[in-house]
């Protein structure tokens, strides 16, 4: 059992002597977007003070005077976040790190680029094209900071073709919960050099350590790409396509899925509707986006024929090809609108990021729908069909709070069993937070919570980062004991 | 063609019986300013009828001549009647220029007697200048999406045809002068008319898309990241009890309604304060904001040309700029 | 069966052209050449009528050779015939010596039910050729089309609803009509991939001046054109205002409403 303290005006005074009065906060002056991250439905907690941080000393500076007093910190980029991962639920202090928001050099040798956490990922890709380079990473939140997705090891669209983010952290500086300063990784590609923690640290949601530096790895950038548009029938048959596309051989930078109705509100909402709904007189239900790339037409030519015939043999009503710079410009706006078009039209919203294996997806989400009708909740679905990521929002605009999340609860309840069933994942790149703690852990056994719970005992003996998230239980739980 | 032979400019009135049209009144009085520099004569021209009261605003910019021009074919306006119309009267007298009000008719007819007769036509010039030495006028406009100032001339052939568009100069009558009247009777064939108007369905009024008015107004740039970034502009319009209203670009990209254009091929508006995120500043819609009491500028690039415009600038994050007044202005009330 | 011509052109994308701050001059390398955005909603309202009609679609423009991109961006999108008119005599043309190159081009090929063009293009904006283009193919002309309800090919006439000062107009026209085309109801289409094939290798037609019959050069390029570009010049920037920098969003927020305070 975890006591923290509250903060004095003593220890204020001190923090703000190591920020600076223009970018401290404190009691009243604490605003109020510090409370909670875009999923308000877990919950607001307002902390009892914000550090707008610009520095690792000044980082290191706070640390050891939290740490000495055992006074909760939570880091923060974006806020753009979708567990509460960054909402400070023990009071305490939050850190933000959007001052930190500095692309320090490439390495153009290395294919490198260092770079301060609070850097916005849309901000780096495009610097990164500037400089003729890709940053392969591309989760929806353009908005997020690059820091908030190495803690959250986000994932995104291309992550079918490159990986994710994870793979392209290639080293940080970190300062742990006493104020340490230490540097992991190096500039290198391969490392057989005992245990990682660089890992460990990636996508510990600010549990372990708070991020201050990164070197991230780049790619030179495709030279063409296509994105090719396949409507379907219904899910069902959009879904069963995706192993025979990646099977043929065309390696595609992404595979999306997205169903009718969103696709629907996502044109009316931007005035454009981009995606055909009728296709030689046929009504689509849902549709696969492809995006493919190459070093010449011809080649991408080859490979789009290939994609049209795998298509056409899955059932796709057709093959729309995505050609033109104003084409593929409207369509990923669209697909970009998707959580905003929900948040937009939804009171009540609560989300689900599971993993599954891809041949599993249509079942999850005939069970999942057939479910939520049960429960009397509307669910609204799309996600990365081409590796079983998908994003599955809870909607009500009729139901009242409490009503809305026990029958969130109950449905909830059944899809993560229905997803450990089959074998996948509680979350593919939303991460744990504090909201779907309960499913990691029956997701993941009793045994591997424990040593999750240990490690984080291990780097942050009091607890003080970011409490009460993954698997840290500042009340002493069972797992925590 | 000899262009000595060509004199006076002409101002088409363009009416509905009832009221003259701002935009002709505002390019008499323009149009008076070039006569006194050319020592012509300024003509408006006046095809059908139109009420007592009216003709006396049209003469109070200081017309010089009334040209009235009666006769059937012009009821309702078609652009078959009136290009004839404006290809004769201009062979018959060879007015110097004929400015015509860039409405959705003018824009229509002006550029086709002009084919018909044949000669130079501009459109959307914000400044117009007499040039002494060579006796043209210059239409000066924004070019390539207003990043840059054209001179645009008709050196050789007359008359000098240009729409303007309305609200680009003031109606600021200099009173009346003597003038004459002059009569033309002229009939347009029906049978010659190849349009016919059938019927005519009012926009229903949607008071969010009605921005002329408003007296505070949050308008969005070409630096919007996109549409999902659009709710907190709404919010902090709302806040401000004004609206939302966007620049071209925005319009073009589909994320905004083109009634809520503001600038020279949208709506020229004057309210208390207009905030302006992401927008570049633009000639074209730079235009339609200077009449405002308070211009307020929030861009990220500190070279924006909207500083050079504004009362209050701020160069930042246009998101978390609007995030930040919107915080500010709850926690003010 | 309707004989449909769309005129486009190919413009940069002026949103991404920038200006030189030393010479005042455009910067035009790297600034990629598309399709004008409105021609393709022209094109589309054109396609829908040949589909509803039967007919064929031609599009046409006047440019350099690397406007056949844009032609072929067309006959992804349904067109059925592209016609480039390429020639450095057409270069400096002004909207009345283009019009005129065009309907005699398009004579040549021969004769339109109906014409369709952009409302204006990116670049040069004077939203001029629609008219001239009427008076060129002695045409009706209906601006700003919202939607073509009906062409009726027996009677010649086509009826549509047209965007109009403060409502809709619905008119009637006797063909050979142009249109020019509001973008709400006619996006441009995502061709699918059989069209999209096809016409990346499908022929465009080309003409110069000499191969146009009966060109009176006088009437085309510079010496055809009377309207002319003296001069151009940067923009002057206004004398500013005064930048608030208080060193946070929160702050400048601050700092700007106690400033406006007497206006809110």
């Amino acid at each position: 059992m975890t006591s923290y303290n509250t903060l004095t005006p003593e220890i204020a005074e001190q923090l703000c002597s190591i920020v600076g009065e223009g970018r401290f906060q404190y009691g009243r002056a604490v605003r109020e977007e510090y409370s909670h991250d875009e999923m308000p439905i877990y919950g607001r907690f307002l902390p009892e003070a914000v550090c707008l941080v610009e520095s690792t000393e000044e980082v290191s500076a706070i640390l050891r005077l939290c740490y000495e007093y055992t006074i909760p910190v939570t880091v923060r980029g974006a806020g753009t976040g979708l567990v509460g991962g960054c909402v400070p639920i023990q009071g305490g202090i939050v850190i933000s790190t959007m001052r930190m928001n500095r692309i320090l050099s490439y390495d153009m040798n290395n294919l490198v680029v260092h770079t301060q956490p609070g850097v916005r990922l849309c901000d780096l890709a495009a610097d990164a094209l500037a400089h003729g380079l890709m940053y392969p990473p591309d989760p929806g939140e353009k908005t997020a900071t690059v820091g908030g997705n190495v803690s959250t090891n986000a994932g995104g669209m291309r992550a079918v073709k490159y990986g994710v983010t994870r793979d392209y952290v290639l080293a940080m500086t970190v300062v742990l919960p006493d104020g340490q300063i230490m540097k992991l990784g190096k500039t290198v590609c391969k490392t057989s050099s005992g245990y990682s923690l660089l890992h460990l640290m990636i996508g510990s949601e600010g549990t372990l350590g708070v991020i201050t530096e990164l070197t991230l790895k780049l790619i030179p950038k495709p030279r063409m790409d296509v994105s090719l548009i396949l409507p379907f029938e219904d899910i069902a048959k959009a879904i069963a396509s995706v192993p025979s596309i990646k099977l043929a051989n065309l390696d595609p930078q992404s595979i999306e899925f997205m169903e009718r109705d969103i696709v629907d509100s996502s044109a009316s909402f931007t005035g454009n509707a981009v995606f055909p709904t009728a296709i030689n007189g046929r009504e689509a239900g849902a549709y696969i986006l492809v995006t493919l790339v190459g070093d010449s037409e011809s080649e991408l030519a080859a490979k789009m024929d290939r994609l049209g015939e795998v298509a056409e043999r899955a059932g796709a009503y057709d093959t729309l090809v995505v050609w033109t710079d104003g084409l593929k410009k409207d369509v990923w706006a669209a697909r970009s609108a998707f959580l905003t078009v929900i948040e937009a039209e939804t009171k009540l919203l609560d989300e689900m990021d599971v993993v599954v294996p891809v041949d599993r997806i249509a079942e999850f989400l005939v069970y999942t729908h057939d479910e939520a009708e049960k429960q009397g909740v509307t669910v609204r679905s799309f996600g990365h069909a081409g590796d079983g990521n998908l994003h599955i929002y809870c909607c009500s605009n009729e139901l009242d709070e409490e009503e809305f999340k026990r029958r969130v609860k109950r449905l909830m309840d059944h899809c993560y069993a229905k997803c450990t069933e089959f074998e996948g994942q509680v979350s593919g790149e939303h991460s744990i937070g504090h909201a779907k703690k309960e499913y990691l852990r029956e997701s993941v056994g009793d045994t591997a919570y424990s040593l999750m719970s240990a490690i984080k005992r291990v780097f942050d003996p009091k607890g003080i980062l970011n409490p009460g998230k993954v698997c840290h239980d500042p009340e002493g739980g069972a797992a925590d004991a | 063609m000899k262009k000595s032979e060509y004199k006076d400019i002409w101002v088409y009135i363009e009416h509905d019986g009832k009221k003259a049209q701002s935009v002709s009144l505002e390019l008499c009085c323009e149009a008076r300013k070039l006569c006194d520099a050319s020592g012509e004569m300024l003509v408006a021209v006046i095809v059908g009828k139109l009420s007592e009261e009216e003709r006396e605003k049209v003469v109070s910019c200081g017309v010089d001549r009334l040209l009235c021009v009666c006769g059937t074919g012009f009821e309702p306006f078609s652009v078959d009647a009136y290009t004839e119309l404006f290809t004769v009267l201009c062979r018959k007298y060879k007015p110097s220029a004929v400015l015509v009000g860039g409405t959705i008719d003018g824009r229509d007819f002006a550029p086709r007697f002009a084919c018909r007769l044949p000669t130079g036509c501009t459109s959307d010039a914000t400044q117009l200048v007499y040039d002494t030495k060579t006796g043209d006028i210059e239409f000066i406009e924004p070019a390539v999406g207003g990043k840059m100032m054209a001179v645009i001339t008709v050196p050789v052939m007359r008359p000098q045809v240009g729409t303007i568009r309305p609200g680009t100069f003031k109606y600021q009558p200099i009173g009346a002068r003597a003038f004459e009247i002059r009569e033309e009777h002229f009939d347009f064939p029906p049978e010659k008319i190849r349009t016919k108007v059938i019927g005519f369905l009012p926009d229903e009024l949607d008071e969010t898309l009605n921005i002329a008015d408003a007296e505070y107004i949050v308008c969005v740039g070409n630096g919007l990241k996109g549409a999902d970034t659009l709710p907190r502009y709404r919010e902090l319009a709302e806040l401000l009890g004004g609206k939302l209203a966007c620049t071209r670009p925005v319009f073009d990209r589909g994320v905004l309604p083109y009634k809520l254009v503001i600038g020279q091929s949208g709506v020229v508006v004057k309210p208390k304060i207009y905030l302006a995120f992401g927008v570049s500043g633009a000639v074209n819609h730079v235009t339609g904001i200077l009449d405002s009491d308070v211009i307020v500028a929030v861009n990220k690039d500190p070279d924006a040309a909207i500083f050079g415009y504004c009362t209050y600038g701020i160069v930042g994050d246009m998101d978390e700029i609007c995030d930040a007044l919107i915080a500010e202005l709850k926690a003010r009330h | 069966m309707l004989n449909i011509l769309v005129c486009v052109k190919q413009v940069p994308d002026v949103n991404l052209v920038k200006i030189d701050p030393a010479t005042g001059s455009l910067i035009r390398a790297g600034v990629p050449a598309i399709l004008n955005p409105l021609d393709a909603n022209a094109l589309e309202a054109a396609v829908q009528i040949k589909e509803r009609y039967s007919g064929t679609v031609s599009v046409i423009t006047m440019g350099p050779d690397q406007a056949a991109e844009a032609l072929r961006e067309c006959l992804a999108a349904g067109a059925d015939r592209a016609i480039l008119l390429s020639d450095r005599a057409f270069a400096n043309a002004d909207t009345l010596a283009t019009s005129y190159v065009i309907a005699k081009a398009a004579e040549m090929i021969g004769g339109f039910d109906l014409i369709f063009c952009g409302k204006e293009s990116l670049d040069g904006a004077t939203g001029q050729m629609a008219s001239q283009l009427a008076e060129r193919f002695d045409a009706s002309l209906l601006s700003s089309v919202k939607r073509v309800l009906s062409v009726n090919e027996r009677e010649k006439v086509v009826m549509a609803e047209r965007e109009y000062t403060n409502g809709t107009q619905t008119a009637s026209a006797i063909m050979p009509c142009l249109m020019t085309v509001e973008k709400t109801n006619y996006h441009p289409r995502i061709p699918n991939l059989k069209s999209w094939k096809a016409s990346r290798t499908a022929p465009i037609e080309r003409y110069t001046s000499e191969t146009i019959p009966g060109l009176d050069r006088a009437q085309i390029g510079d010496p055809g054109s009377p309207t002319k570009v003296p001069r151009t010049y940067p923009l002057e920037k206004g004398p500013g205002g005064k930048m608030i920098r208080e060193g946070s969003a929160a702050k400048d927020a601050a700092k700007l409403l106690d400033l406006v305070a007497d206006l809110i």
